[in-house]
């Protein structure tokens, strides 16, 4: 919606040709942001491919944000949550949850794999869930490949 | 010794104990203009709540929601916003590792003295970087993990404490003064050589929020707690399931760190028993909230739980009890363990007791002993008075009770024997963290009622997204401005700068769309770098600002704050996270480190370039309140406001104050009811603040927190009145139908007719052999719960009884006896004076026989024909007899008795008129009918709806100092409001664009607060008449509506679409980098 090209990342193949995914994960500022912040101050590593992108409460997630993501080229997206019943808003995550099942539905009906994306629920103190959830994602779009929609371009 | 003196304050309070309690009261406080002083002893606040992940039985953490505030992120282990570092309240002084050494004075006018530990780490320099932990040699044993990890000793409680700094404890034990931290600390925070100051403060209240003490199951060695391995106590099972816990929530037992698959928890270790009498009243529901915890963690896991009573007499908790039994499989088993044996191969446990009672519904008595093995064992220690209790006591020369708690009594429950001092929280007694958040509002209350006269003397604002004291210059208007974006990056002392290459990053920067600064500083939020990015903003006009730095939950409001300072609208600001969610989590890949930063703060610029400024609406609030009901909570929350300089509307419906109490003739603990019921009476009478509106009803109820309008329906007519706040205090009451013959049989009366008998016609009781008192008897269809009170009243008349006419015998039919706290001693007495108690179940009830007549009646609805109404009966010559039958488990045999009377304790239902009520205020019930209040734990006197507060039995049965806690936490919330000169509303919150709205009503399905309405004066899309309102005194800032509006006519202000969607997607940085080229 902002351009109509979708612009190579910088690093999209790094030199020995290893696929470097561009992951965007989509967080609320309270148990996502606070687990996030955890792996921090506990120093668990992740792969560095992966942006947050800071929401009020993942009822905010919108599908259009989600596709705006694909479109815009991300290989893979995804969107971390208080625990069920323990949303700051009571239920936003789940309205989240019900989003992403219809963004995927919405990115399989175009041919882009339903696992680049997904979300997780993890709590504040979750500092190594969290980051064992960017390794997951970061693999799994690694195997994938980079996105149909980032490869229309190249 | 150095000591400092403050001047002395009569508007400030002195706060000791910094958990819930002291945090709750802490903010009342300086939301109600006093200053307040909270002091701790440990060097964080949080206390016991800090180490529990979940609370019952809402499973949950949501400290974040122990106030309204919203935006902040997690808080924990704060309960406010405004307790955070850079957002702490200008009217909270937070003093940890301070003792209390001595209180002169009396109340309205106390000096205290204060004694403060050295921490040895200045918190003003501490950037939390924690290389002094890393490089500190020495290991202790974790107290936040009850032992089971280590920390340094230089170290932080855990990842998240407030203050957010590193300490060093117990410098004389643990250090050996290498100094290596004091050399690896990048600001030279550090100092060894600090010593102890003392301080003198002049305060004009005292509350106390010490808490309470876990019970060291060391001295029960029949347990073997400390010699066997996997028996654990509580609070560690709860550090162990915690999600922040050493395993993040991965339940492993000690011995062998394997799962385990039997566990089983030991109830009243600790409580109940000679050496400590009373009931610690948490046990029950924690134990079955860990017993839960590990069914859903620990697939196929069995759970016992040895219990006595299962004590589950609070708002949701017996439903949360019943689906622990029957849906997850939690058993419970009636038995006290004596002993625990380890098998010495395995490290299993081993127990025995007396089988075939699982549920409490053995059919034929008490089975043979059964030995089981479990992998662990849980002891559900009790609740002990505080450490500091007799210190305390001493200092501050307050009386303790026989059990060491602090002395309150019946109708003034939060205070202490010393005038001024007020208690709330476990200190008074064994209590959860609902009632101690009531007490600690109401203890806040109690405070503001003796300060009246200073009350809203030091405003404070909201003005802006943190909390401020409202003294900023003028805002510039910059809407009409092309993008100025200053960026500067953050090398936070190295944090950053040694693994992201922090200048280059700014250089970057540089080159981005709209960006006419950027630059690298080597500590921004350090005062030198806050005044260079203040002086940026005004020297070159920058109208968006983007620092690159840490956390927004630690550091948003700092910056925020900078922003407004340079004048710039707070919402024109935006953090990039460099530290938490780059640096420290790449330090392995400082190339993808620094690729992660440029593209992190290309989406900040990209974020905040299409910012627009927001502003809040002021109001002044209508200084009166509205009281709905006029019983003791009622009254009581009216009496406090009144005394607070504010004047109060009291609406009651009937045409006499007191609601239940009038029935209420005496009390357990012995204090007199009805001169309480008098003398609140007679004060509200002649308060001059307070108008009474008898035989009165709310009509109507409209507007928002501050500028509510209501239409009061009396005698004389309709009466309209403004008021800042609305209190909601119209009671329970003791339901009544045909159960046992209720209402058919002279013999067969009510709980509440039995007291009125012993209490005008003790003779009558003195001519009788046998009572039989039947408990937790419900109206056919009524939901199950337990009313709370009816135990210890059932216990309180059998006393009376018993002292009356010792030879009466008095049975009482039982399911479980409810005497929390130190109320179990009346079921001490009751069995010492002879009152004899048999247990029955929910599937064998009692059953009572009436002679002569085809009546066979349980627990279900008999006929309620007219064909015998109850004066047909009572006029009869002579009463027929009456027989009750009642399986007695332990011996398996069938009693029948011939009792003189039968005394049901009738659950006590909702109030008649509160779903009228509910609908009127739309507010929410609970499943038993009750008003459902904002969170069961965190905000239990609030409702959702800002501004409405809810007391008494309107929010679940409760004894009368309950009622009186409740009232006062009522009243301190309610002047909170009533003492502000101007409040704000709105903020980062959802608007709607009414010629884009279809009307369709989503947003309103959407809502998980039920806020959006369709308002007939707006006009939608294609000029249609009707379009969604999002009122901004109560909306939450979600943003869920947004995201779903088919017209995507709502946008959450601070989160616009253009301000997330122009970063979301692949990264960006060759792009930039051409357009830097181009601009070079």
């Amino acid at each position: 919606m902002n351009s109509g090209s979708f612009p190579e990342s910088l690093s999209h193949m790094n030199t020995n040709g290893h696929f470097e995914p561009d992951i965007t994960a989509f967080t609320c500022i309270y148990c996502a942001y606070m687990a996030a912040d955890t792996a921090g101050a506990l120093h668990v590593p992740y792969p560095a491919n992966v942006k947050l992108v800071r929401l009020p409460c993942t009822g905010k997630t919108d599908v259009r944000y989600i596709m705006e993501a694909f479109e815009q080229g991300a290989d893979g997206v995804y969107v971390v949550a208080c625990s069920l019943g323990n949303c700051h808003h009571v239920r936003g995550n789940e309205r989240g949850k019900a989003r992403v099942a219809r963004a995927r539905g919405l990115l399989e009906s175009i041919g882009i794999e339903g696992e680049r994306l997904d979300m997780f629920f993890v709590s504040g103190g979750q500092g190594a869930t969290f980051a064992r959830v960017a390794r997951e994602m970061t693999e799994r779009v690694q195997k994938l490949g980079p996105s149909p929609l980032h490869q229309s371009k190249s | 010794m150095a000591v400092a003196v403050r001047k002395t304050e009569s508007n400030a309070v002195l706060i000791i104990g910094g958990g819930v309690g002291g945090m709750r009261a802490a903010i009342d406080v300086a939301e109600a203009g006093l200053q307040a002083y909270l002091v701790e002893s440990t060097p964080a606040l949080g206390g016991r709540v800090a180490q529990l992940g979940f609370m019952f039985p809402t499973h949950d953490c949501v400290l974040c929601r122990g106030t309204s505030d919203h935006g902040y992120g997690c808080t924990r282990p704060s309960i406010t916003p405004a307790l955070l570092d850079h957002n702490l309240h200008p009217n909270i002084k937070v003093l940890t590792s301070t003792d209390v050494i001595a209180c002169e004075g009396q109340a309205g006018n106390f000096t205290a003295r204060l004694r403060r530990r050295p921490q040895f780490v200045d918190p003003a320099k501490c950037i939390n970087c924690g290389l002094c932990a890393r490089i500190c040699p020495v290991e202790r044993p974790s107290g936040f993990q009850m032992g089971l990890t280590m920390r340094k000793a230089i170290s932080k409680s855990a990842p998240r404490a407030v203050p957010d700094s590193y300490y060093l404890l117990d410098k004389a034990d643990t250090c050996d003064e290498c100094r290596k931290c004091v050399e690896v600390c990048p600001t030279e925070a550090i100092d060894l050589s600090a010593a102890m100051v003392e301080e003198e403060l002049g305060v004009g209240a005292v509350i106390l929020a010490v808490g309470y003490k876990p019970f060291n199951p060391t001295e029960m060695q029949e347990f073997g707690f400390g010699r066997y391995a996997n028996v654990i106590t509580s609070m560690q099972y709860e550090r162990l399931v915690s999600r922040s816990g050493p395993s993040e929530g991965a339940i492993s037992r000690p011995s062998d760190g394997k799962p385990p698959m039997r566990i089983a928890w030991l109830q009243c270790v600790g409580s109940r028993d000679q050496k400590y009498p009373y009931c610690s009243s948490i046990c029950c529901m924690y134990a079955t909230k860990e017993a839960m915890l590990a069914k859903q963690r620990l697939p196929g896991v069995e759970t016992r739980i040895f219990t006595m009573d299962e004590r589950a007499f609070n708002k949701e908790y017996q439903t949360y009890y019943l689906n622990a039994r029957d849906r997850h499989g939690v058993q419970y088993v009636r038995c006290r363990i004596s002993e625990i044996r380890e098998d010495p191969a395995t490290r299993d446990l081993i127990l025995r007791y007396p089988g075939g009672r699982i549920h409490g519904e053995a059919a034929s008595g008490q089975g043979p002993l059964v030995e089981e093995r479990y992998d662990m064992v849980v002891l559900a220690v009790g609740v002990r008075p505080p450490e500091l209790a007799g210190q305390l006591s001493r200092v501050l020369g307050i009386e303790l009770n026989e059990n060491g708690f602090c002395q309150t009594d019946k109708f003034t429950p939060l205070e202490t024997s010393r005038p001024g001092v007020f208690v709330c929280g476990a200190f008074a007694s064994p209590k959860e963290i609902g009632e101690t958040i009531v007490d600690a509002s109401g203890a806040a209350a109690e405070a503001m009622r003796l300060m009246r006269d200073q009350l809203g003397s030091l405003p404070s604002s909201r003005e802006h997204p943190f909390v401020g004291r409202d003294s900023f210059g003028p805002e510039r208007d910059v809407s009409g401005e092309p993008v100025r974006l200053g960026v500067f990056v953050c090398g936070c002392g190295g944090s950053i700068s040694d693994v992201v290459q922090a200048p280059e990053t700014a250089g970057f920067a540089a080159g981005l769309p709209g960006v006419v600064h950027a630059e690298y500083l080597p500590f921004a939020c350090f005062p030198d770098g806050l005044d260079h990015i203040r002086r940026a903003i005004g020297d070159l006009r920058l109208n968006r600002l983007v620092v690159a730095a840490c956390s927004h939950r630690t550091h948003e409001s700092l910056f925020q704050r900078v922003a407004r300072e340079a004048g710039l609208n707070p919402y024109l600001a935006e953090m990039v996270n460099l530290r938490e969610q780059c640096a420290w989590v790449h330090a392995d890949d400082p190339d993808g480190a620094t690729r992660k930063a440029k593209e992190l703060v290309r989406v900040g610029v990209a974020r905040v370039s299409p910012a627009q400024a927001v502003a809040k609406e002021r109001r002044t609030p209508s200084r009166s309140a509205l009281v709905i009901g006029g019983g003791v909570s009622g009254m009581t929350a009216a009496l406090t406001i009144a005394d607070g300089g504010f004047d109060v509307h009291l609406v009651e419906k009937s045409d006499a104050l007191g609601g239940n109490l009038h029935h209420v003739y005496y009390v357990a603990e012995g204090a007199n009811p009805q001169r309480l019921l008098r003398d609140l009476v007679n004060r509200v009478i002649a308060h001059e603040r307070v108008t009474v509106h008898m035989r009165s009803e709310v009509a109507r109820h409209s507007g928002s927190v501050g500028a509510f309008e209501s239409l009061i329906q009396t005698p004389a007519g309709q009466i309209e009145i403004q008021h800042g706040v609305t209190i909601l205090a119209t009671g329970g009451r003791e339901s009544s139908d045909g159960r046992y013959g209720l209402g058919l049989h002279p013999k067969v009366i009510r709980q509440s007719a039995l007291e009125e008998l012993i209490a005008h016609q003790p003779e009558r009781i003195a001519a009788m052999k046998h009572i039989v008192m039947i408990q937790c008897v419900r109206p056919e269809g009524a939901p199950d719960y337990c009313s709370r009170t009816c135990c210890t009243n059932t216990l309180k008349n059998a006393i009376r009884i018993k002292m009356l006419n010792p030879k009466c015998a008095v049975t009482i039919c039982y399911k479980d006896i409810i005497t929390y706290g130190f109320r179990e001693k009346f079921y001490s007495e009751a069995r010492r004076r002879g009152v004899l108690f048999v247990r029955y179940t929910e599937n064998d009830p009692p059953k009572v026989e009436i002679e002569n007549s085809k009546l066979q009646t349980s627990n279900s609805q008999l006929p309620t024909s007219n064909s015998a109404p109850l004066s047909a009966i009572s006029h009869a010559k002579r009463p027929s007899a009456i027989t009750v039958r009642v399986h007695e488990h332990v011996f398996g045999e069938t009693l029948e008795l011939a009792p003189d009377l039968v005394a049901l304790s009738m659950s006590i239902a909702p109030g008649e008129d509160s779903a009228a009520l509910a609908r009127t205020l739309r507010l929410p019930l609970s499943t038993e009918g009750f008003f459902l209040e904002a969170h069961l734990k965190m905000r239990p006197m609030d409702f959702m709806e800002e501004g409405i507060f809810l007391a008494g039995m309107a929010h679940y049965p409760k004894f009368i100092e309950e009622c009186i806690a409740q009232a006062l936490a009522t009243a301190g919330r309610a002047m909170t409001v009533l003492s502000k000169q101007t409040m704000f509303i709105g903020g980062s919150v959802a608007v709607v664009e009414a010629a884009k709205c279809t009307g369709c009503l989503t947003c309103a399905r959407t809502c998980p607060f039920g806020i959006p309405q369709i308002r007939a004066n707006l006009t939608g899309v294609g000029g249609v008449r009707g379009a969604a309102w999002i009122d901004p005194a109560r909306c939450q800032g979600c943003g869920t509506c947004t995201a779903e509006c088919p017209a995507k006519a709502i946008q959450l202000l601070g989160y616009r679409d253009e301000q997330i969607m122009s970063g979301v997607g692949g990264w960006k940085l060759q792009e930039t980098k051409e357009l830097r080229e181009l601009a070079v």
